[in-house]
């Protein structure tokens, strides 16, 4: 019996920390979306950017080192991006959003594979985070745990800088009626900018955070984009509430159905997001305009 | 043969629609005038089904379709022209006029034979491009001709599906003073069995071809009469032309 | 709604000579290479029913296809019907699911419709990967090609296979643009154009885009069982989402509804990818820029672009034989 609540706890930790990284993806393509119209299919190669530098530097001079600098790394990305293909692409249809970011899919997995080579790459956990720690009566390990307080962290950040800031304001403006906000003196540009890099940041972050979990392979922005997309769709384009609601549930129907129905895993999930889709075309929590 | 009891629409805090029973004769023609966010255009997407009401019901023949959706209310009779005008551009008239006769003829979703060569519907074509006075220009492309002659088509669009009741939102919107006398005779030729719904701001169009008249204010209905007594009305003058002269 | 035109014509004529000196002049590896060509000009072609003329830009058509592979294998193999039964066969299954997802995404649009057919797509991946009955990761090997050997072709002979997938590229271009010009086509075009005017005519827009998302599964079946008699093995691989994706950058490359330039695109695509391919293994970089720069460019694709180039010369003539219409009420 104790046995048996230790599994559920720990399949319930599993669910979460695969919802944080998730969080961590889906936020940056979330608000990006919500407030440009913008969608970028690329998100997971960026993540996949975020992971190799992690794993590069890591490899010279330690994980922090990587993990404080790959954000940096795919900001800067996400700016060459921004100012040479993206801003231009702001005013076409979805069609061509997903065409364009769909080629720089391609064309990031394969600059990815000339300057790291296409063998997966292994990442150590860093020493301050080996081992485990015991957390309700189960041993843990203690980097997923830190996955899992990161997310919780910086979703914490998040909703206190959205709900409770000027910038949070603008941002809520935005996602609103971006034409409405210009005519408040938002410089809409501007704001547009910070966040997509910040985005870009965050989803350098995860690929940092996730190098050590996973092996750090080229395809790893493919194998995790259908999933990102799937939480934000089902939490709804635009919202930060439903980018955590979708990667909870995201999160939870993954571990579980693993568990409790292996054959019907994946298509479960897949099942759920049509569902959502029938019944609230617009996701879970739909945000205006 | 159209009616609505008690509609009402609310979006948040503002009633666009407050109440609103109205009441149309087989082969009546209505005129319905008021300022502008009297909630004309919000009554007709109401009688059409593209809004669902808070509370009231719309009758079309004594039979009650508050519940059906825009296709469904159409079928049964209803159709609409638009104020702005919703033309398929890149076609010719002629396919423009058939693609919503095809609708009525039940050819619409025929596969692998063109609707447009179906009797029915080139029948249709054909007396609705002579009500509409576009038989000139059926092989013209819809952006190969004039503004007045897409007023037309749009009000012809309207037609080829056959109605009961036609609901023309503004039809001379935007065509000069002479083009809009046009489209009274055009309006006079119109089938008399055929219920009209007008929405109009030329008030010398309004008063020619009116069998009746209501005026809406803030989503209510203020006056309902003969055109007659609407001209001497001081309610009307009130409320409408004031605003109509600042405007 | 779909017209044909000289220029139409003249590639249409070039593109089926080609075809046809390479199906008699070619050894094997073009043979295979034109095979594949064939197969995907036959998805394309359904892609851009559904993507170019109703505006449903589907992500699952390369999971359709999959599913039509996987239906004529399990048809033939498992079930033992008849080659040509299965093929029909896995045409109407896939029509019947592609005609379900359509009903099901009528009401989304732009990125919500793609979204929700990816997301039919995957379910389909993932139920054919997990799904023991049909190998699983491993596939399945063992199909079979018709025996047409009645009327004497052996279409386990690459030349003779390669005129069969011609033979129904044709037919299947035949039916796109047939389904295109009927009265189903010209209400997608309307519905295309504006999806409100046509429900306030009276038309039930969903069954629309679900009859057409339906034909357009039955081409794509078609193709699926082509695919799968052609490699006589097949693999999850098949359904995955980024076949989807290729798929419609090879519309896009060619010419979003145009039907023609599709088929233009799946030319160079397969061409650009077996060159590129010798060349480095890098041909995704090079694929993935000049998606890019195709887009970027505003030109519906390669021929898009050539259209709009004879159309620009031709324009002067046309204008000034524009009767003067009357303008009178």
């Amino acid at each position: 019996m104790n046995a048996d609540v230790g599994f559920w706890i720990l399949q319930s930790l599993n669910a979460l920390q695969l919802s944080m990284l998730l969080f961590l993806l889906s936020i940056g393509l979330t608000v990006i979306f919500g407030l440009m119209h913008f969608v970028n299919l690329a998100h997971g190669s960026l993540y996949a950017v975020g992971a190799y530098v992690a794993a590069a530097i890591a490899t010279g001079w330690g994980y922090w080192a990587g993990f404080f600098l790959a954000p940096v790394a795919v900001a800067a990305t996400g700016i060459v991006l921004y100012l040479g293909l993206i801003r231009k692409m702001r005013r076409s249809g979805p069609m061509a959003q997903v065409l364009v970011t769909f080629g720089l899919i391609f064309v990031l997995l394969d600059l990815t594979r000339i300057l790291w080579g296409d063998l997966p790459l292994a990442i150590e956990t860093p020493a301050l985070l080996q081992g485990r720690i015991n957390i309700l009566g189960i041993d843990y390990p203690a980097y997923r745990l830190f996955v899992i307080v990161l997310g919780l962290a910086i979703f914490a950040a998040l909703a206190f800088i959205l709900g409770r800031t000027q910038v949070g304001a603008m941002i809520r403006a935005g996602v609103d009626n971006d034409a409405m906000a210009a005519c408040l003196g938002i410089n809409v540009e501007r704001l547009f900018f910070t966040v997509f890099c910040i985005g870009c940041a965050l989803a350098g972050l995860a690929g940092a955070v996730a190098a050590p979990l996973l092996s750090v392979a080229p395809d790893m922005g493919l194998q995790i984009l259908i999933p990102t997309l799937i939480v934000i769709v089902i939490g709804g384009l635009g919202s930060l509430k439903g980018a955590i609601a979708g990667s909870l549930i995201y999160g939870i129907v993954q571990t579980f159905g693993a568990v409790i129905a292996p054959q019907m895993a994946s298509v479960l999930i897949y099942a759920l997001l049509a569902a959502v889709l029938v019944i609230r075309p617009m996701g879970l929590f739909p945000t205006k305009g | 043969m159209l009616e609505t009891r008690n509609l009402s629409k609310s979006f948040g805090p503002i009633h666009v629609t407050r109440d609103v029973s109205i009441r149309l004769e087989r082969g009546e023609r209505r005129v319905i005038l008021g300022p502008n966010g009297a909630g004309k255009t919000t009554l007709f997407n109401l009688l059409a089904g593209v809004l669902q009401a808070d509370s009231g019901q719309v009758l079309l023949a004594g039979k009650d379709i508050t519940a059906l959706p825009v296709a469904r209310r159409a079928r049964r009779g209803i159709s609409r022209s638009y104020q702005k005008n919703t033309l398929f551009d890149g076609l010719s008239v002629r396919e423009n006029l058939g693609l919503a006769a095809a609708v009525q003829a039940g050819q619409a979703r025929r596969l692998f034979h063109d609707s447009l060569s179906h009797p029915k519907v080139r029948e249709t074509v054909e007396e609705v491009a002579h009500l509409a006075r576009l038989e000139q220009v059926l092989d013209a492309r819809v952006n190969e001709v004039s503004y007045g002659i897409r007023r037309q088509l749009e009000v012809g669009v309207a037609l080829a599906t056959r109605p009961q009741v036609l609901l023309m939102d503004e039809p001379t919107s935007g065509v000069g003073p002479e083009m809009a006398a046009g489209f009274h005779d055009l309006l006079s030729g119109l089938p008399r069995d055929l219920t009209l719904l007008i929405i109009e701001h030329d008030m010398d169009l309004a008063f020619e071809v009116a069998d009746k008249i209501t005026v809406l204010n803030y989503g209510e209905v203020v006056f309902e009469g003969l055109p007659e007594a609407a001209r001497g009305s001081d309610l009307l003058k009130e409320i409408y032309l004031g605003s109509w002269e600042n405007a | 709604m779909f017209r044909h035109t000289t220029f139409r014509y003249l590639v249409l004529a070039i593109l089926g000579a080609g075809a046809l000196f390479q199906a008699f002049s070619a050894g094997y590896f073009g043979l295979e290479v034109l095979i594949e060509i064939l197969i995907l000009a036959i998805l394309v072609l359904a892609l851009d029913m559904v993507a170019g003329f109703g505006g449903m830009v589907s992500l699952c058509h390369g999971a359709l296809m999959g599913l039509g592979a996987y239906a004529y294998a399990m048809l033939s193999s498992i079930v033992g019907l008849p080659p040509l039964a299965a093929l029909v066969g896995a045409m109407a299954i896939v029509g019947a699911l592609a005609w379900i997802i359509g009903a099901i995404c009528a009401r989304s649009h732009g990125i919500y419709f793609i979204m929700a057919t990816l997301a039919f797509g995957q379910m389909a991946y993932s139920y054919i990967f997990q799904t023991p009955i049909f190998g699983g990761d491993d596939g399945m090997g063992g199909i079979t090609r018709p025996d047409l050997s009645a009327i004497g072709i052996d279409l386990n002979d690459s030349r003779s296979f390669a005129l069969f997938c011609l033979a129904g590229l044709v037919l299947a271009y035949l039916a796109a643009v047939a389904v295109l010009r009927s009265g189903l086509g010209r209400s997608l075009c309307g519905i295309h154009h504006s999806e409100e005017r046509m429900r306030a005519l009276g038309l039930t827009v969903w069954r629309v885009k679900a009859d057409i998302f339906g034909l357009s599964g039955l081409i794509t079946g078609f193709a699926g069982a082509l695919a799968a008699m052609h490699v006589m093995y097949i693999s999850p691989g098949l359904l995955d989402w980024t076949v989807s994706g290729e798929a419609l950058v090879v519309v896009i490359l060619g010419g979003l509804g145009t039907l023609v330039g599709p088929l233009v695109g799946a030319v160079a695509f397969v061409i650009l990818k077996h060159e590129l391919s010798a060349v480095t293994p890098y041909w995704h970089l090079v694929v993935g820029v000049v998606l890019i720069v195709v887009v970027l460019s505003r030109a519906n694709g390669i021929f898009g672009w050539l259209e709009a180039r004879i159309g620009a010369r031709r324009i002067f003539p046309t204008h000034a034989a524009v009767k003067k219409v009357p303008n009178d009420a």
